[in-house]
């Protein structure tokens, strides 16, 4: 079954198809056939295949080579041209060209990206709608639409890089039979039995459509369909696959009686936005496209489109939590700039807004309308935003005026009437937008609202006067059905309802404990799908103990919101007040925050404080796990160092300051270089390594500091090694996961790095000492569940980093090495349980397990992809073996990155790496690799080494040839660079990283990483080693 | 995509080989082409009552009046202009559950009718602005040009459920100041399947539609009488594509329709209220019977069907809720296919086994009868949903009826080939009739 593991599993299927590997073997492919595949995914064939069934397809032409695309872009006549490379992943190596000269540009990368080197270059339709339909057929040719899906980004913006709403909202119903009756006709032409995609461009204004393509497998957008109908796709199209039809399966949302073979029809509104990393990558270009940048999505479901889109945004976790006027503290690409706060943001810049999309765009819409923009000025300025949607944002404009005017007439929150509140809460305003909105959004921002006219004045009035969310089932039908599906949203209706609660079923007469698990919210850089793995583990531990489980998330891509993860599920918001209003409503027993990442655990101490009142309402509720005072404790900087000194832990030097002064201070006592970060944070945002004062001042330059915002500072640990341990305390005993040693040093993240189970070079005596300080951590802290501790050893003394009171990334990669399933355990801990009365399995130890990361830097323009302090990785992937060498190589090979065989390796390294580079070089001649090198690495290689180097010019001296010439040549197979962090060698370190991701050459920049690459080369020379079969044990 | 059409009117025959002057009738949107722009809703507030007590507050648009029928909705996410002026929605009040109406406004040419059926329209949100590029006006213009009442803000949610769990119900709403009125009304009100619907919807006098229409070889197309119990114009236009048409008055016997108009086959049309109403539902079951008798080929859709079924002796009841969207599945027992239909009905054909499935907590359906038509029958199309009869054949007769819209407008086009069967029939028809006389000319 290739069709539901994305791209990577279609381009390895055809593969193996096509040289004969699965006729040899006996294997057959169902699901999807590769004729399908080849059709759908090679322009040229589906060009021909929509002419054969009389479907308009764009003017284009597939060319294999630069000349073949010049001639091209002359036959089509005029810019902008797009093109598209075939067989990639999101569309990279894309991109619209409006002249020769990034016609070629972009279709060079474009011819090299593609896996059989074809692009495709094609007429713009530009501004165009653009509409999906997500499809399916079983074998007896039976075909629905499960959800059809409408664009607001006109055309040129990848669907991923969307803000997308469902179902669409404008065509009127012959316009959508048009495209449905289109679409069904693709599926059956291309014989497709499961579930396919077709994305079709409309030209609003004369009803003209192209047929964009077809995804002939389950895809990103149908994981956001199924999300939106509660119609579960990928499994449909299973049960497909193996040879069902859709009339013989039950409908999974109505049950039994109903069968499978419908349409969902929806009496809501759903839209997505995607979450892009430019608040942690401040470097990157943050120009959308046609190529994916966003690392995650967000999916909120309203009863009109302006609740849908707020909500959305709440979900978003950016900082601002709802529109606010623009100033030029958003125009920062820095940290923030709130002194800029008082500065309206220049209409210029407003305008640029809105006519190159990028992340900031929704909220210049809103703008826009703000001040006053008619609907044609935005619609001109976007390049063709459909008016209808256009219209909505700008009622999400006049609503807010509206409430700004009402408090600059003296309305505080105490006094909102009960019709206006409603109406507010109706169209998607939340407790805290009302209060910033009442208050005329004051340019200190929307966390120091005065007392009485803040978010919790805000919600006292709004329980006060009874107004409370519904809760509407997700049921595919607009509640013509009775379902089953236990999935529901939040909406406020209009109108004079009483607050009610919703009905559940059997709700009332739920005798069980009911214990509700936050999820972790949108994909980024940081928290990534890992948090997920826990969430799902804490349902099912809740589920173990015979409580009932619900999760609160929002993100559609995940396990955690399938409605049969949980006992019930909530797609909202991951706020304070949406998940008090779902605890209110559940009358939930308890909460369990430690999975969600830092989304989660940031809710633990504002959940605490609004518990007196929630109380008031008849809520008991308990926080499971660890407490939010440990959670504090560890977190707070200066609490764990004297927490740390009263337990005999050694942490390095530092300090907390919230002044400009203090920093300085600080850093001198403590000495550079210096590791410098905002507290409370994950994925390293805004943490740096700086060598010097002159650094320290352009680090402060972009930092904002202020009494609750306060700026760490640490001795940085050169040369330093570094571990990390997950763990479980229940209390009185401490569960140690594993021990991982990273490959790299400290200093860059740790979710960055290359890390080993077991520790491959920690002496046994460190090891005992990590484990006593792990215990004593646990026991200390009062943690309750699961824990995670970053360790560093430097002259042979162990530091403590930091501890992190919640489930880490790593849970997963531990479950996976040892087979001890450590997210379950602690989940039952954190829920009460006791370690030694759970029968824990014995931990494998036959193999090493490598987790190495996967980097965005191909799709990230502007971003330098050395790792640092700073999280840059969007995934991960792990290799196992006996050997760890070929544990390493499986897992480097598992992140599409080249292990060379053969060819050129290009060395340069700084002064003290020289020497021992020697034996690594020695190694690599050995194995038949020709060694390049600039002169002061080939002096100590030839001389000491006697080894036989060519010398080539460091790119700084501007002579030929240099290393992006030898790279461009195709005579460098690996680059190994550990970087001086001065001088010219910093700028040819940055463009030989550029052009190496470019490339797709594996390059190397420590010396560590050097020495595993090397024996992962001398695995790969003997051949790709045998897998291995990974068991994870379960609980009882 | 769509042919947009920048005109008003509805002409059936238009575009059809062979006819020259096709006649023209008016589309219920017409009223809008020539209005001066739209004005936008007062805003007043209205008050929704059910039959059960439940009352509902919202604001008022369209025409600020009040609105009294039976309590149904239809579950399609677009195509509300389609199903407004669909004529099966005579005597009721229409609910949407998607919860926004009228985002790509209401176009030219594209009516199911001349007027607006439902007597009034409940919505959760109105859109005034509508965008698209044949909108000629609002949802709002449209009710107001037809004097009808709506009212949104309403939770049509929670009123569906009601209607779901309740079955369909009696309500009235209007403006907020006249509530006490209202409950008056409400008390009062009988149900508007007791009136004659189809004869209010009817045509007046039949009329020939595409005159002269021929196939693509030049040859006349079988003609047809196409019996008018509330006839949706899609269901004209797919029909003049195949016969020429004549559109006959409800009432109009099947002795009228040979002796003036000589048709090849028969096809009886959807249509409002009780299929058993003793008025010109009755009257158009017998033109259908008697066809079906004479061995005329006969094809019914939607009331047609039901009538169909009482014809065949079998009963017809009220669904507790009825079944209106565009995405109904409907196996076909024959090919085990299952179609994404469009569907509008409140009653429903017993099957003969089972019985009547999801009936009206009423109970209401009609009395046993004998079947007339000389034929037997089975069950060809059942709903996947919950097994109602969907369609029916009937054995050793070129006729077969269907609940569902093959016409679509709005929904999906899967059933669309079933008029194609229905044109094949009649071919068949001819084509063996004509090979009997010349069977017996020979043999003279």
């Amino acid at each position: 079954m290739l069709g539901w593991g994305g791209q990577t599993a279609l381009n390895i299927a055809s593969a193996l198809a096509k040289d004969g590997t699965l006729d040899e073997l006996g294997v057959e492919l169902i699901g999807c056939n590769l004729a399908a595949i080849d059709e759908a995914e090679d322009r040229d064939l589906f060009k021909k295949v929509c002419e054969e069934i009389d479907l308009p397809v764009c003017k284009a032409l597939a060319c294999d080579s630069i000349e073949e695309v010049i001639a091209a872009a002359e036959e089509l006549g005029s810019f902008p041209l797009l093109v598209r490379p075939a067989f990639t992943l999101g569309g990279l190596g894309g991109g619209t060209a409006f002249n020769m000269g990034e016609l070629v540009e972009i279709a060079s990368q474009g011819i090299l990206h593609s896996a059989i080197g074809q692009v495709l270059i094609e007429e713009s339709i530009l501004g165009w709608q653009e509409h999906e339909y997500e499809v399916m057929r079983d074998g007896s040719d039976n075909a629905i639409i499960v959800c059809t899906m409408e664009n607001i980004d006109p055309m040129g913006v990848h669907t991923g890089e969307s803000i997308v709403v469902a179902p669409q909202q404008t065509l009127s119903d012959s316009d959508h039979q048009g495209l449905r009756d289109a679409a069904l006709k693709l599926i059956r032409r291309l014989n497709i039995k499961g579930g396919c995609n077709v994305q079709f461009a409309v030209e609003q204004s004369t009803g003209d459509y192209r047929v964009i393509e077809v995804n002939p497998r389950v895809s990103r957008s149908s994981a956001l369909a199924s999300k939106a109908t509660g119609y579960p796709i990928a499994r449909m199209a299973a049960l497909i696959a193996v040879g069902y039809t859709l009339d013989e399966l039950p409908n999974p949302i109505t049950g039994e009686g109903t069968t499978a073979a419908f349409e969902p029809t929806l009496d809501y509104c759903v839209v997505k936005i995607p979450r892009w990393p430019f608040d942690k990558f401040r470097t990157a270009d943050r120009k959308i496209g046609t190529s994916m940048k966003s690392t995650g999505e967000v999916m909120a479901i309203g009863r009109s489109f302006e609740e849908a889109c707020l909500k959305a945004w709440a979900s978003l976790e950016y900082g601002k939590p709802h529109p606010r006027p623009l100033t030029m503290s958003d125009a920062s690409d820095g940290e923030t700039m709130d002194e800029r706060a008082s500065e309206k943001l220049p209409t210029a810049l407003l305008e640029d807004w809105l006519r190159i999309p990028t992340d900031r765009r929704m909220g210049a819409l809103i703008e826009a309308f703000r001040r006053g923009y008619s609907i044609e000025d935005v619609r001109d300025l976007t390049g063709g935003i459909t008016r209808w949607f256009l219209r909505r944002f700008e009622k999400i404009a006049a609503i807010e005026t509206e409430i700004r005017a009402a408090g600059e007439i003296g309305m505080r929150p105490a006094g909102i009437p009960g019709s206006e509140m409603r109406s507010w809460k109706g169209a998607g305003f939340t407790d805290l937008h009302i209060a910033d909105a009442l208050c005329g959004f004051p340019e200190s921002g929307f966390k120091n609202l005065p007392t009485g006219q803040d978010e919790t004045a805000l919600r006292m009035r709004r329980h006060e006067l009874r107004v409370h969310p519904r809760y509407r089932m997700v049921d595919s039908c607009a509640a013509e059905f009775a379902a089953v599906t236990p999935y529901y949203y939040s909406t406020y209706e209009g109108g004079s309802a009483e607050s009610g609660v919703d009905y559940v079923p059997g709700l009332s007469s739920s005798v069980k404990q009911k214990i509700a698990v936050v999820g972790s919210g949108p994909i980024r850089i940081g928290q990534g799908i890992e948090f997920d793995y826990g969430c799902v583990h804490a349902a099912g531990a809740i589920q173990d103990l015979g409580h009932e489980a619900i999760i609160i998330n929002n993100n559609p891509e995940t396990v955690s919101t399938d409605f049969d993860t949980s006992d019930r599920l909530y797609f909202d918001p991951l706020t304070l007040e949406s998940v008090s209003e779902i605890l209110l409503r559940e009358d939930a027993n308890g909460i369990l925050l430690q999975f969600g990442g830092q989304t989660a655990i940031n809710l633990a101490l504002p959940l605490a404080n609004e518990m007196p009142h929630l109380s008031t309402m008849g809520l008991e509720l308990m926080m499971e796990g660890t407490s939010p005072e440990s959670i504090d404790e560890a977190s707070d900087r200066e609490r764990f160092e004297e927490f740390a000194l009263r337990c005999g832990l050694r942490m390095p030097d530092g300090a907390t300051a919230t002044t400009p002064e203090g920093v300085r201070h600080a850093a001198n006592e403590i000495g550079y270089p210096v590791l410098v970060r905002p507290s409370y944070v994950l994925g390293g945002r805004g943490m740096e390594i700086l060598a010097n004062y002159k650094q320290l001042e352009s680090y402060m330059r972009d930092a904002y500091l202020s009494s609750d915002r306060p700026l760490l500072i640490d001795k940085y640990l050169g040369n330093a090694m570094e571990l990390d341990v997950d763990a479980v305390c229940d209390g009185e005993e401490v569960l140690i996961g594993a021990i991982m040693e990273h490959l790299e040093e400290a200093g860059i993240h740790s979710g960055d790095s290359t890390c080993f189970i077991p520790p491959q070079n920690v002496p046994d005596e460190i090891l005992e000492q990590v484990e006593e300080w792990t215990r004593v951590i646990g026991l200390e802290l009062r943690v309750r569940g699961c824990y995670n501790i970053q360790f560093a050893i430097h002259d042979g003394l162990l530091y403590v980093l930091e501890v992190n009171p919640r489930g880490s990334r790593t849970f997963p990669f531990v479950a996976k090495s040892t087979g001890i399933p450590l997210a379950r355990i602690a989940a039952r801990v954190a829920l009460g349980e006791r370690l030694r009365d759970l029968d824990i399995p014995d931990p494998q130890t036959d193999a090493v397990c490598v987790k190495a990361p996967v980097f965005p830097f191909i799709k990230l323009r502007g971003l330098d992809p050395a790792p640092g302090p700073e999280m840059k990785s969007t995934g991960e992937v792990m290799g196992s073996h006996v050997r760890a060498s070929a544990a390493y190589l499986k897992a480097r090979l598992a992140t599409e990155i080249p292990v060379p065989t053969q060819g050129g390796v290009y060395i340069t390294v700084k002064d003290e790496d020289k020497y021992s580079m020697i034996p690594l070089a020695e190694k690599l001649k050995g194995m038949g690799f020709t060694i390049y090198a600039t002169r002061g690495t080939s002096i100590v290689l030839r001389s000491e080494g006697e080894l036989e180097v060519e010398t080539c010019y460091r790119i700084a001296e501007g002579r030929s040839p240099d290393a992006l010439d030898l790279m461009r040549q195709g005579k460098i197979q690996l680059v190994i660079n550990t970087p001086r962090s001065t001088g010219g060698a910093v700028l040819d370190g940055n463009m030989m990283r550029r052009l190496a991701v470019e490339l797709n050459i594996p390059f190397v920049t420590t010396m560590a990483g050097a020495r595993m690459e090397v024996e992962a080369i001398k695995e790969a020379l003997d051949g790709i080693p045998e897998p291995r079969l990974l068991e994870i044990k379960s609980l009882n | 995509m769509s042919e947009s059409s920048s005109h008003g009117g509805f002409c059936p025959g238009d575009g059809i080989r062979g006819v020259e002057h096709p006649p023209t009738f008016p589309d219920a949107a017409d009223p809008l082409l020539n209005s001066l722009g739209s004005e936008q809703p007062s805003g007043s507030k209205g008050v929704l009552l059910l039959a059960d007590g439940t009352r509902f507050e919202g604001t008022l648009f369209g025409t600020e009046e009040i609105a009294e029928g039976e309590l149904v909705f239809t579950t399609g996410m677009c195509g509300y202009q389609e199903s407004l002026t669909d004529p099966s929605f005579a005597g009721q009040v229409l609910t949407f559950t998607y919860p926004l109406l009228g985002n790509y406004g209401v176009h030219p040419g594209i009516s199911e009718s001349s007027s607006v059926h439902p007597r009034g329209v409940v919505c959760k949100q109105h859109m005034t602005f509508p965008d698209h590029r044949d909108s000629v006006g609002s949802v709002h213009d449209l009710l107001v040009a037809h004097n009808i009442p709506g009212i949104e803000g309403i939770d049509t949610r929670a009123l569906t459920r009601r209607v779901r769990e309740h079955g369909t119900l009696l309500c009235v709403f209007g403006p907020a100041e006249r509530a006490d009125e209202m409950e008056t009304i409400l008390r009062e009100m009988t149900p508007p399947d007791a009136d004659d619907l189809v004869a209010d919807v009817t045509c007046d006098e039949p009329r020939l539609l595409n005159p002269g229409a021929t196939d693509e070889k030049g040859e006349s197309l079988p003609r047809l009488a196409a019996i008018d119990c509330g006839v949706k114009h899609n269901i004209l236009r797919e029909l003049c594509r195949r016969f020429e048409v004549v559109w006959c008055p409800a009432s109009m016997t099947l002795e009228e329709m040979n002796r003036d108009w000589s048709p090849d086959a028969l096809f009886a049309s959807n249509g409002p209220g009780d299929p058993a109403h003793p008025g010109a539902a009755t009257d158009a079951r017998k033109t259908l019977a008697a066809a079906v008798r004479q061995g005329m080929p006969v094809m019914g859709i939607c009331l047609g069907h039901q009538l169909m079924g009482l014809a065949a002796g079998l009963r017809t009841y009220k669904l507790r809720y009825g079944h209106r969207g565009s995405n109904q599945p409907v196996m076909d027992l024959e090919t085990r296919r299952v179609h994404i239909t469009s569907q509008n009905h409140g009653f429903a054909v017993e099957d003969p086994i089972q019985g009547m499935l999801a009936p009206h907590p009423s109970g209401a359906c009609s009395e046993v009868t004998d079947n007339v038509l000389g034929a037997e029958f089975k069950v060809r199309h059942v709903n996947s949903n919950d097994g109602t009869v969907e369609g029916l054949d009937l054995l050793d007769k070129p006729a077969f009826t269907i609940q569902f819209h093959p016409e679509a407008c709005p929904g999906p086009h899967d059933a669309s080939p079933l008029f194609d069967r229905f044109q094949n029939m009649v071919a068949e028809h001819l084509n063996r009739a004509g090979t009997e006389i010349v069977t017996k000319e020979g043999g003279a």
